[in-house]
């Protein structure tokens, strides 16, 4: 239990926890209670270490912490983009044509800004790349060398998995591929799996490593400018899919009713659980990226007051 | 103007959080986390769980409200700074104007000597 606290704090207060438990419940086993309040505890001081919250750290750490839940609210952007893509791939055919202007207009939205994303995202990846080498110049590659290394090796496998997907998807034909396969559903659903994996691990040691590396000032405010706007693109996107699912649900609700996902929990409504999970997902990356928005400007003004 | 109900010494908080509590026990002498969570216990009726009670103890000691003491054995005992005794008596004052005013309304008998000289007739009760 005490594993899951940040070594500093397990350092400073760990014996003296395990001798309170030890006092409060001597042989008998700990109450799901107390592991709770353990667990809760251990969840707010990783917070506080990595200066998500608390007044703990110093600017520097808290801006950069904001820095990291925009990137963490982009990542469940990621797997929900994923899974409205897959979900929404065929809407055109089941769409009227005298209809597809408003839903069209809504895609273009999304995919638009789905692609400023990622370009947001690899841009801020290249601006801190000389910071890396010089990083790994330095001698720290011990530092960063397990998160990094988790990250490839999650990367080259959902590669991989993608491919061999991709390769039966186009073997089988499109009824089968929108709903009339059970296999073929549940794998896509261990695919989405594996993918929200990947990047949760792709992202924990983008945040790890961009903690222990120092960047420079010009580096830090072009990030924060790019955070912002990711920010934005996430908003956009969330309001084009809602936008496309309502013109959806009026012009082609059959189309919803009949998409993957449906066949799993049957539902005679628009309301498909793929692309809910995907709205909720959204609605939660973005509490998470406007979290990291105000930790970021704070930090922000701090650091003006402090200079 | 009143002052806030919650604004009870420098962000200490209400009068259940867990530093007040911790502060308040450590002001009556050095305690271990075991010691802590009975003598809380007993005077305010409130068990702190392990991950609240060390949280609690790490916010106190950054803020150098309190501190520990050398210890031979694991139980780490924390004694209450001069800083601390400073808090505390500010958190207690607050709470006592709150509760006087409180006991003047319902016409309840006053403790505080301030409030009984000025307002309430001595030995009044509901």
């Amino acid at each position: 239990m005490i594993r899951w606290f940040p070594p500093q704090w397990s350092e400073r207060y760990g014996a003296g926890m395990v001798a309170l438990l030890a006092d409060t419940y001597g042989e008998k086993r700990v109450p799901l209670r107390a592991h709770l309040s353990l667990k809760r505890a251990a969840v707010r001081e990783r917070a506080r270490e990595f200066g998500f919250s608390g007044d703990a750290t110093g600017p520097g750490e808290r801006l950069r912490a904001g820095l990291a839940l925009i990137l963490c609210g982009w990542s469940l952007f990621m797997i929900a983009g994923a899974d409205f893509a897959k979900f929404s791939e065929h809407w055109k055919i089941a769409t009227p044509y005298a209809h597809h202007t408003l839903p069209n207009i809504a895609y273009l939205i999304v995919a638009a800004a789905g692609i400023a994303g990622i370009a947001v995202v690899l841009i801020a990846a290249t601006l801190t790349l000389p910071a890396l080498f010089d990083f790994i110049r330095g001698g720290s590659w011990s530092l960063v060398r397990q998160p990094i290394l988790r990250a490839v090796v999650a990367v080259a496998s959902l590669s991989a998995f993608t491919a061999l997907f991709s390769i039966w998807a186009h073997l089988i034909n499109n009824r089968d591929r929108n709903g009339g396969l059970v296999p073929y559903e549940l794998i896509f659903l261990v695919w989405c799996l594996t993918v929200a994996v990947t990047l949760f691990i792709a992202t924990s040691a983008a945040i790890v490593v961009v903690r222990q590396m120092s960047l420079t000032q010009r580096v830090v405010r072009t990030l924060v400018i790019l955070s912002m706007a990711l920010t934005v693109f996430m908003l956009a996107i969330m309001a084009g899919i809602v936008l496309w699912w309502g013109s959806e649900s009026i012009y082609a609700p059959r189309f919803l009713r009949n998409s993957i996902g449906s066949h799993i929990i049957a539902t005679s409504s628009s309301f498909p659980l793929a692309l809910v999970l995907a709205v909720v997902l959204m609605a939660l990356g973005l509490v998470v990226a406007v979290l990291g928005v105000v930790r970021v400007t704070r930090a922000t003004k701090m650091s003006h007051v402090a200079a | 103007m009143a002052k806030r109900a919650d604004s009870n010494g420098p962000g200490l908080g209400r009068s259940n959080e867990p530093p007040l509590l911790i502060l308040m026990s450590l002001a009556s002498g050095t305690k271990h986390g075991y010691a802590l969570t009975k003598d809380i216990e007993d005077f305010a009726g409130v068990t702190l769980g392990p991950g609240t009670l060390y949280g609690a103890i790490a916010r106190l000691e950054e803020r150098g409200l309190i501190e520990a003491t050398p210890s031979d054995d694991r139980r780490q005992p924390y004694r209450i700074t001069g800083g601390g005794r400073a808090a505390l008596a500010s958190a207690v004052k607050d709470m006592r104007a709150l509760s006087d005013v409180g006991a003047t309304r319902l016409g309840l008998r006053i403790l505080s000597r301030r409030v009984r000289n000025n307002v309430v007739p001595r030995g009044a009760t509901l």
